[in-house]
């Protein structure tokens, strides 16, 4: 994180202004800050996730590639702006080439955070990026109430502007027109600490933005509070017991293709093994006409380029060696569906040998037995 | 960086238009099979198949061809029905300048046009009024003889208010904003504009409604506070049938159909949420449209396509894998660098697609790159933050791709580095194509009948109608979007067959092959003095064929000698060496019975006996010579094959203008230096249109246009002169191979030439000339509603009107038959017309020549002289990449 002293444009909320002003951060700072969300996920791997006050849902973009995320919820309460960024929430084209292995659903809902939904129960994170700072006094103080106590999610994380940053700003009183206030870094934390012993939660106070050197101990531009909930996950079983309450007007939902849909994997697992079967088949014929034709033509020239193709390690290596070896009958090539089941990209696709069976049986050409797929031998 | 300069000197000499390069590109080939494309029975399927790689332009019907299908019908005949997106980028179609100036506003630096990307190459073309010239047609271009037909078309109304107008404003920021999506988002957000329909790019505004002043002064803030000023000054107002207008259409249907989810890949729009899978080739096939709006005869269409996307599910790095085992090491990075640049890849995190330019072999994941803001990291990490994928193979290369800073053509290509196991391969490889089973399940499934294809495009056109945004969007400009167009068309009469001492009505204009076996063809040469080579292996079949094709030639009249066989090795040097050493002046024609269908044989067989000793050749595979009980049909075709070479006449039709030359050109790019151009020149040399003068030439261009053609139209007449003692009253020219965009240099750049060779051929009275530009590619299709359902329009139906162009003398034929999938019209644009026929005549005309390719015993898409200037071009691009001998110009010796 650097800060260059020239005119460039900052962002707020992913909208870009240039303004004259003395402090650039570099990434951008909301970019420091979906960073910091980015990397929590990382290491704690939530499943649902759920961003308040999502604006233009950049970060929940930013969000959807993460393998471990099933459900991606954003809610604003500006209408146009949920509707903004859309198609930068839609699969892209290798979601469709290459599933994903888990579900991923992402939904868009226009809503208030003070505003009690019983779909943004049971989340694993909930975070509410630059939006306390937004909310009138009355529901500042409901807030916290449906937050922590109705939608108790495992992680809150809360970010606002440190008022104490400021006056590194040229003329600013406060950063954004819409500011309800801003804090200096007691007044959140105080807010924060008094929030998380009601409601349960420890929390540990960070942000993102450093200040220039010599800028003396003013504290990160934006000021983070991260909360967790003490005692073990209950959020599940108390789901049940809560009555149903849709509040919130869903404007967008789409859900992902992925390997738990059976037919996705069907056909993730016949591309996979029918890509084996002519590999190895291309192999077996390219190792007929050695035998045929003298080895020693096919020596490698190559030097200096290295290209191995698959990498295995030694026990999956082991596995493939272990397994029954292909064969070839007249003009038949078989491959053993145990060998299929040994490479480590089809393994990853099925449970065992007879659930491969089972799907790959109305695509591909099994023996009589079913033990082994058939293809012709040589092209044509 | 010596890896830089070199990806840097290839892609220039790889493309002459620098200024393509980096876009995301691919263009279309119809999978479709052309009875009449390759030789009949050598079956190349290889050579044929690999064309469709090569040759994207004029995307000349090659097809999925096996000698069975080549032999008997019903093949294919599914003549250019559907469209398959994604094919190796090539710069062949067009070579458009691209003019900026089109639709700029007076003292903006920069246009609409510049910013979002080129005026498209089929738009140039809609500014080439050649009616206009015509006086004979200026009034009326309609025929009038044949029977009417009802057609539905794939086009739809858009209804626009009588007084409606687009607005172009010119918007400046103070103070001035650099960032166009800044410029954009204030300009939206702005109250004045937020109800209003428009489309910005940055500087230009366009309107359905006028603003109140002819210059406005908004201001807005931004989220700082700080306050912009925007003057949004009026420039022009353009009626509807304005080029403008259309282009903004385009992009208000572009919004429309990403609405419907539908992702856009290079022109058209797919749906990847329902796909075609075919698990055991890799491949998806992802289905959407090809659109576009347009000003037609009388009002302004929407015309949709079905399209369908070919993906495959196999990254770059597996196809590596899978080349590297098949080749081996050696020669492993030129093979893999061959069969990849040229491809358009799809990345797996992002909603890009990159050409591949190069292959950087010295760079691996684990090295580092300077990300934009300075830092330093590999690529392994970043794509491991960024978006959470791991790279498994620490040893694949790079690939490279250049890109094109889209707001400035001059700015130097930057490169971006991709991951190969983290990109898609489009298209289909040339590897790909010449696996028959693999190909004819594609086409199985890309294939639609016309009731499919109508059905995806109710369902299409319902959903613009019953979405809400799209709904929206439509209204706020003022456009109403309508039903599908439906017009009258008409089926003009039959032709009549003429054979030796015989006149016959075929049973179906489609194939008279049955036909042909009862009475004699119009005139041959007895075959007394030829040659055939085959291997030892070959030899009982070759004396079995032998014996088929003396008895198939003497019912045809055609008699046949026997030949001195030459057993030889099987090898293309030892075939070579053969003919060779046993040709001698006198021989009349060279058989070779091929032992595989490796193109080498192929290729130095054909390059040796059409340029270095020209005598006519005829290839054929062992294999189709071993199908079980088609011996005497693939005989039949054979014998038909050689009359040709040798100057024989198959069969006629009635012509009724006497002395009438017709003529065919095509151009096709050369298969192994696409810097060069193959322009075949076929004319008829008697009032029968039964004898031809062929001549082909290669040409060093950028383009697809013409050079020679003063000397090859000459050529063509002194020959007429020689047989027919006088010039020909009439020269009718069709004109295929034309690209997007070139209509205007082929109306100021080869139709002169033509004409003076015309005029200077003769002191006196000179030969009328007419050029036609011939089209196999066209948006419209048509359907015949028959007991509820629809159908392919029967042959020879004609539409002359509404589907048609107001600037242009044009009309649409369909004179082929589409068995299995949709029919795909012929477009005839007459850009030159000094006979002065009347467009009935100029029809029938046309649907007579189509009946004239002796390859193929029926009707054809295109004009026969366009089809042989094709098939003459076609092998000299494919395999003798030189000029044939003149010797050989007499005769058909390229079928």
């Amino acid at each position: 994180m650097e800060q260059n002293n020239k005119e460039c444009s900052s962002s707020v909320g992913g909208f870009q202004v240039p303004i004259k002003r003395i402090i650039q951060f570099s990434p951008p700072l909301y970019r420091q800050r979906y960073n910091f969300v980015k990397n929590l996920v990382d290491q704690h791997k939530p499943k649902k996730v759920a961003d308040l006050g999502c604006g233009n849902a950049l970060l929940i973009q930013t969000l959807k590639c993460h393998s471990c995320i099933e459900l991606l919820v954003g809610v604003d309460i500006n209408k146009d702006k949920i509707g903004s960024q859309r198609c930068g929430l839609s699969p892209f084209f290798g979601d469709y080439l290459s599933p994903r292995e888990l579900n991923l659903s992402i939904i868009l809902y226009h809503g208030s955070a003070v505003e009690r939904d019983s779909r943004l129960l049971g989340f694993d994170l909930i975070t509410c990026i630059e939006l306390v700072e937004h909310l009138e006094p009355r529901d500042l103080a409901d807030f916290p109430q449906v937050v922590f106590g109705y939608l108790s999610p495992a992680m809150i994380v809360i970010s606002t502007p440190n008022s104490e940053f400021n006056p590194l700003f040229p003329a600013v009183t406060l950063r954004d027109s819409d500011h309800k206030f801003e804090w200096n870094r007691k007044q959140f934390q105080t807010w924060a600490s008094d929030v998380a012993n009601l409601y349960n939660y420890s929390v540990e106070f960070t942000g993102v933005g450093e200040p220039p050197a010599g800028a003396g101990n003013v504290g990160y531009c934006t000021q983070i509070g991260v909360f967790r909930k003490i005692g073990a996950k209950a959020t599940e079983s108390c789901i049940a017991g809560q009555h149903d309450e849709y509040v919130y007007k869903m404007v967008y939902s789409i859900s992902y293709p992925s390997l738990q849909q059976k037919e996705v994997r069907k056909y993730a697992l016949v591309n996979e093994v029918s890509r084996q079967v002519q590999c190895l088949r291309r192999g077996y014929v390219i190792s007929l006409k050695i035998l045929q034709d003298d080895a020693s033509e096919r020596l490698s020239d190559s030097g200096l380029i290295t290209f191995s193709g698959p990498v295995f390690t030694e026990l999956e290596k082991t596995n493939i060696e272990k397994s029954p070896k292909p064969f070839s009958f007249g003009n038949k090539f078989y491959v053993p569906l145990e060998r299929l089941f040994a490479y480590p990209k089809v393994n990853r696709l099925c449970d065992n040998v007879d659930t491969m069976r089972a799907l790959i049986a109305d695509t591909m050409k099994l023996n009589r037995d079913g033990s082994a797929v058939k293809v012709d031998l040589h092209d044509e | 960086m010596s890896g830089r300069a070199r990806v840097r000197a290839r892609g220039i000499a790889r493309s002459p238009s620098a200024v393509e390069m980096g876009r995301p590109q691919s263009s279309q080939w119809p999978p479709s099979v052309d009875p009449s494309n390759n030789e009949a029975l050598s079956n190349r399927g290889f050579v044929g198949t690999s064309g469709i790689s090569q040759q994207c332009s004029d995307s000349t019907e090659k097809g999925v061809n096996s000698s069975l299908e080549q032999v008997m019908p019903p093949f294919g005949l599914v003549a250019s029905s559907d469209s398959i997106e994604g094919q190796r980028s090539s710069q062949s179609s067009g070579k458009a300048s691209h003019y900026k100036d089109n639709i700029s506003s007076d003292d903006a630096g920069c246009t609409f046009m510049e910013r979002g990307g080129k005026i498209r190459r089929d738009l140039m073309d809609l500014g080439v009024c050649t009616r206009e010239k015509l006086t004979h047609v200026r009034d009326c271009k309609t025929g009038s003889s044949g029977i009417p037909v009802k057609l539905v078309t794939n086009l739809f109304s858009l209804d626009l208010p009588q007084d409606w107008q687009l607005y172009q404003y010119h918007v400046t920021y103070t103070p001035n904003l650099e960032s166009r999506r800044m410029r954009i988002a204030l300009l939206y957000s702005h109250r004045e504009l937020s109800n209003k329909a428009k489309a910005f790019d940055g500087v230009i505004l366009f309107l359905s409604q006028k603003l109140e002043e002819k210059v406005t002064e908004l201001s807005s803030e931004t989220q700082r506070g700080e306050t912009v000023k925007m003057t949004i000054a009026l420039t022009r107002e353009l009626p509807a049938s304005s080029p403008v207008c259309v282009q903004v259409f385009s992009i208000i249907f572009r919004k429309i159909l990403k609405k419907l989810s539908m992702y856009q890949i290079g022109r058209n729009f797919y749906k990847p949420s329902e796909p075609v899978e075919i698990p055991q080739h890799n491949l998806s096939l992802w289905p959407g449209f090809t659109i576009s709006v347009s000003q037609f005869e009388s009002r302004l269409l929407f015309s949709a396509d079905v399209s369908y996307k070919i993906l495959r599910n196999e990254t770059v790095l597996e196809f590596m894998t899978g080349l590297c085992h098949q080749t081996g090491m050696s020669g492993f990075t030129q093979t893999c660098e061959k069969q990849l640049i040229g491809f358009i890849v799809l990345t797996r995190y992002n909603n890009k697609t990159y050409r591949i330019d190069d292959i950087d072999w010295s760079v691996k994941p684990t090295h580092t790159f300077q990300k934009r803001d300075g830092t330093e990291i590999t690529y392994v990490d970043y794509y491991k933050q960024q978006y959470d994928i791991t790279v498994s193979d620490l040893n694949q290369p790079m690939l490279v791709s250049l890109l094109k800073s889209k707001r400035n053509d001059n700015a130097e290509a930057r490169m971006a580095h991709l991951i190969p196991e983290l990109c898609f391969l489009t298209g289909l490889s040339s590897r790909v194509t010449s696996d028959f089973q693999l190909m004819k399940v594609v086409a199985e499934e890309m294939r639609l009948s016309p009731l499919g294809r109508q059905q995806r495009l109710a369902r299409l056109a319902d959903d613009i109608h019953r979405n809400k945004d799209a709904r929206f969007e439509l209204e706020t400009w003022g456009l109403h979007f309508g039903c599908q167009m439906s017009l009258t068309g008409r089926v003009v009469p039959s032709e009549k067959i003429l054979m030796q001492d015989h006149i016959c009505q075929p049973a179906s204009a489609a194939d008279w092959s049955k036909d042909m076996r009862t009475w004699k063809i119009l005139s041959t040469q007895s075959l007394n003095k030829w040659l055939i080579i085959c291997s030892d292996r070959a030899e009982n079949v070759t004396e079995n064929f032998l014996s088929c094709l003396r008895r198939v030639g003497n019912s045809m009249g055609f008699n046949v000698d026997c030949p001195k066989i030459i057993k030889v090795q099987e090898t293309p040097a030892a075939f070579l060496s053969a003919i060779q050493k046993h040709f001698d002046p006198a021989v009349q024609l060279v058989m070779c019975i091929l032992p595989s269908n490796q193109q080498n044989y192929y290729d130095s067989i054909k390059k040796y006996l059409s340029s270095d000793c020209p005598v006519p050749s005829q290839c054929v595979l062992v294999r189709t010579l071993n199908k079980q009980g088609m011996m005497m049909s693939v005989a039949t075709k054979i014998a038909m094959q050689m009359t040709c070479k040798l100057g024989g006449e198959l069969w006629a039709v009635e012509i009724p203008l006497k002395s009438l030359m017709v003529v065919g050109i095509d151009v096709c790019k050369d298969a192994f230096n696409k810097g060069m151009a193959v322009v075949g020149f076929v004319a008829s040399i008697n009032p029968r249109i039964t004898r031809w003068f062929s001549r082909c030439i290669l040409q060093k261009t950028t383009t697809d246009v013409a050079d020679c053609l003063k000397v090859f139209m000459i050529g063509a007449l002194n020959k007429w002169y020689k047989h027919n003692h006088g010039l020909p009253a009439r020269v009718i020219v069709y004109r295929d191979g034309v690209g997007d965009g070139q209509l205007k240099t082929l109306v100021e750049y080869e139709v002169p030439q033509l004409l003076s060779s015309v005029t200077e051929a003769s002191s006196n009275v000179s030969s009328k000339l007419s050029v036609i530009v011939v089209r196999k590619k066209c948006m419209p299709r048509f359907f015949t509603e028959v007991n509820r359902t629809v159908q392919n329009p029967p042959l020879g139906t004609v539409v002359d009107s509404e589907a048609t162009r107001p600037e242009c003398y044009d009309f649409y034929l369909i004179s082929q038959a589409a068995c299995r999938g949709t029919v795909n019209p012929t477009y005839y644009n007459v850009i030159y017309d000094d006979n002065g026929l009347k467009p009935d005549h100029m029809q029938r005309l046309t649907f007579k020549l189509c009946h004239l390719y002796y390859n193929w015993p029926g009707l054809i898409s295109i004009p026969a002289p366009c089809q042989y200037a094709h098939k003459l071009t076609f092998l000299v691009a494919q395999s003798i990449h030189k000029e044939p001998s003149l010797e050989l110009a007499n005769s058909l010796f390229y079928l």
